[in-house]
């Protein structure tokens, strides 16, 4: 129950996926053919249509449809799996409206109909993606163009007659580089290296304060405060000590020697020094079972 | 009979011979210079004799259209060029250089850190000098990072900024690399007294595993939050390393410092050499380039020499650094630190500096790696 149930939601993932690939294409821009227009590969000037991919992917409109006539959406579909018709991120696929499909994978049956609207159809025939109503007064040697008031939200919502601009992205906002911006803004570029130099600078400068730190810490030289072993110890360790000092200051020299060779016993392989009147009891926690370093670390040597 | 005079006259235009120009010669001949000094006189050889052979294999004069040239899509050597031109082969490099690198002299005495910040210099001296020449920001900024003396950073900032320059800016940056000797010491000797040069530093302390497992971790989420446009260098520079001093990935780090480094070496080598066509490279901007190149090292060992001679005023005797090593602030690792080592036995034969100039060498690794992702930041 549960394989079928997961194939069809892959299945539905990657439809909508796909679907969502193709949603992303608009139709920016068209212009009747004129003797300024864009010339194809056989030197003529036909209508031509601009389809822009205003995704960051690239999405292929091969087997989708363009038509201008609403009733019958699959009249001109451009040609399946030919790798020409994939449109990279945020580029342009210029179609010629030449009444002829035969003359190649971008030329479409139908003209652009003056006063009409030409409408981009998903692959299944059915889905408009997008259309564009052409004026009936388009100015001669003008085209009809979508324009995006925000270029990185790409909304197309300004759509009026302008100068042609086929195969680039229409409008005014073209976006400055930021090389352009930092030749308008720091012509001698003495604001950029002074900042950079600060940047280098003050990276290292952090790596040479935390290095220095580190290393006065690894060397001994700064001492982290244990809040733990500072305080008093606790348990029979205490209790211990307490009375091997205790013993100590009232004459019976024997017996914190005997506590404390007790106090290494329990502690396994723990040892105190000779300073009179202190048991520095010091603590190994790892048991030989779990120590590494004596078993998995052994490299072995062939005899 | 016709028929087969056509056949040849059709074949002898095919030939390397029908398409040769002087520009083609030109280029072939310093091709094979490269490859000379790469042998005979072993300057950078591994860098140089790929390079030399590249750039032979790039001006063979040949018919257009063949699919073969380095610049024809869908070409062997296309496909090998992609590492270079969408600067992924760089990264590579510093793995290797990162699994290879001995960070020790760095960490004991981190304060030398500073040298190699002040001889990113050169960087950005080379990149005013460049806007001055005319070039574009982009274009400058690419040209600049030749100063840093770090050949895969270099190609990859060129491969972002300025595609068109990237055979130029590579072949500069490797050719001063190789000819780091004979441009740093002359400077070193120019700027230092006798007495400066007879300097002696302590000893290095010795640096702990741990401090070495914690260095590369450390060191990556510094500079990599403060410039995370350098990111792809940073961080193959400090992967490589943590490979090396974790002890437990053994392997991967000989793989990295070892095979991996080399094959890409050597096709980074053959396609930065290939991409140098006369007809892309014989032209003003390269002999621009190439001048440009030679001051910003120069500016950049000034730099990192006089920064030392500065700071020594504020330096305890006992803790005087000896300036000869503010040269290896460049990221030339390991030659400017042998150039240190060098003019400095010269002074005093028992005077050994060469581990105290591999901190700065290793710091201007970073340093111009953070330069480079700066640069990439403002104008990419």
């Amino acid at each position: 129950m549960k394989k079928p149930v997961l194939f069809l939601t892959a299945l539905f993932a990657c439809l909508g996926l796909w679907g969502q690939n193709l949603s992303d294409l608009i139709i920016s821009e068209a212009m009747p053919g004129s003797p300024v227009s864009v010339a194809d590969d056989y030197g003529n000037h036909p209508d031509w249509i601009e389809i822009f991919n205003t995704s960051q992917g690239t999405v292929s409109f091969g087997g989708c449809f363009l038509t201008d006539d609403r009733t019958n959406l699959t009249k001109c579909q451009i040609t399946k799996d030919d790798r020409s018709t994939r449109i990279g991120p945020r580029q342009v696929a210029l179609l010629y409206a030449a009444g002829n499909s035969a003359l190649g994978t971008y030329y479409l049956n139908f003209t652009l109909p003056s006063g009409g609207t030409v409408y981009l159809v998903s692959n299944d025939g059915r889905t408009i993606i997008d259309s564009l109503s052409i004026p009936a007064a388009l100015p001669e040697g003008m085209s009809i163009s979508k324009f995006a008031h925000d270029n990185k939200e790409m909304v197309f919502d300004d759509i009026h007659s302008a100068a042609p601009s086929p195969l680039s992205l229409n409008g005014r906002h073209e976006q400055k580089s930021r090389a352009q911006k930092m030749k308008e803004t720091d012509p001698k570029g003495w604001s950029l290296s002074l900042v950079a130099v600060a940047v280098v600078f003050s990276a290292l400068l952090i790596l040479f304060l935390i290095y220095n730190l580190s290393g006065n810490i690894f060397t001994g030289r700064v001492r982290l405060k244990r809040k733990k072993r500072s305080k008093a110890a606790e348990g029979p360790e205490a209790a211990a000590i307490a009375l091997a000092l205790k013993s100590y200051t009232s004459g019976e020299d024997d017996i914190p020697a005997a506590i404390a060779l007790a106090l290494h016993l329990y502690c396994g392989s723990g040892v105190h020094d000779t300073e009179p009147g202190f048991i520095t009891i010091k603590v190994n926690n790892s048991s030989a079972w779990a120590d590494k370093s004596l078993n998995f670390r052994k490299q072995t040597h062939k005899i | 009979m016709e028929q087969i005079f056509d056949s040849l006259v059709q074949f002898w235009q095919f030939t390397g011979f029908a398409n040769c120009t002087w520009q083609h010669l030109a280029m072939i001949a310093i091709g094979a210079i490269f490859i000379t000094l790469g042998i005979v006189k072993e300057w950078e050889p591994m860098l140089l004799v790929p390079i030399g052979f590249g750039i032979i294999i790039g001006n063979i004069p040949m018919f257009p259209g063949m699919n073969i040239g380095v610049y024809e899509d869908g070409s062997v050597l296309n496909t090998l060029y992609q590492g270079v031109r969408q600067g992924w082969y760089p990264p590579l490099i510093f793995l290797g250089i990162g699994a290879m690198t001995d960070f020790s002299a760095l960490i004991s005495q981190p304060r030398l850190m500073l040298i190699g910040a002040a001889a990113q210099m050169g960087i950005f001296g080379a990149y005013l000098l460049a806007l001055a020449f005319g070039f574009a920001p982009n274009e400058a900024g690419a040209i600049g990072i030749i100063g840093g003396a770090d050949g895969p950073t270099a190609i990859f900032l060129s491969s972002k900024l300025a595609p068109d320059l990237m055979g130029a800016i590579a072949v500069c940056a490797y050719s001063y690399m190789a000819l780091v000797p004979v441009i740093q010491k002359p400077i070193m000797l120019l700027l230092t007294t006798k007495k400066e040069r007879l300097i002696e530093m302590p000893k290095p302390r010795e640096v702990s595993q741990k401090e070495k497992i914690i260095f590369p971790i450390v060191g990556f989420l510094c500079t990599a939050f403060i410039v995370p446009s350098g990111l792809p260098l940073l961080g193959m520079l400090f992967f490589g390393n943590l490979l090396k001093e974790s002890g437990v990935t053994r392997r991967l780090a000989n793989t990295a410092g070892g095979p991996l480094i080399d094959v890409v070496t050597t096709l980074i080598g053959l396609t930065v050499g290939a991409s140098t066509q006369a007809d892309k490279f014989l032209t003003g901007n390269s002999l621009k380039i190439f001048a440009l190149g030679l001051v910003s090292f120069v500016i950049a060992t000034t730099c990192g020499v006089l920064f030392v001679k500065i700071w020594n005023l504020f330096l305890k005797p006992e803790r005087k650094i000896n300036p000869l090593i503010g040269n290896a602030g460049v990221s030339a690792v390991p030659d400017s630190a042998r150039v240190s080592e060098v003019v400095g036995r010269e002074a005093n034969p028992n005077n050994h500096l060469l581990m105290h100039a591999m901190a700065p060498n290793v710091a201007g690794v970073i340093g111009s790696a953070v330069a480079a992702g700066i640069l990439l930041g403002f104008l990419g």
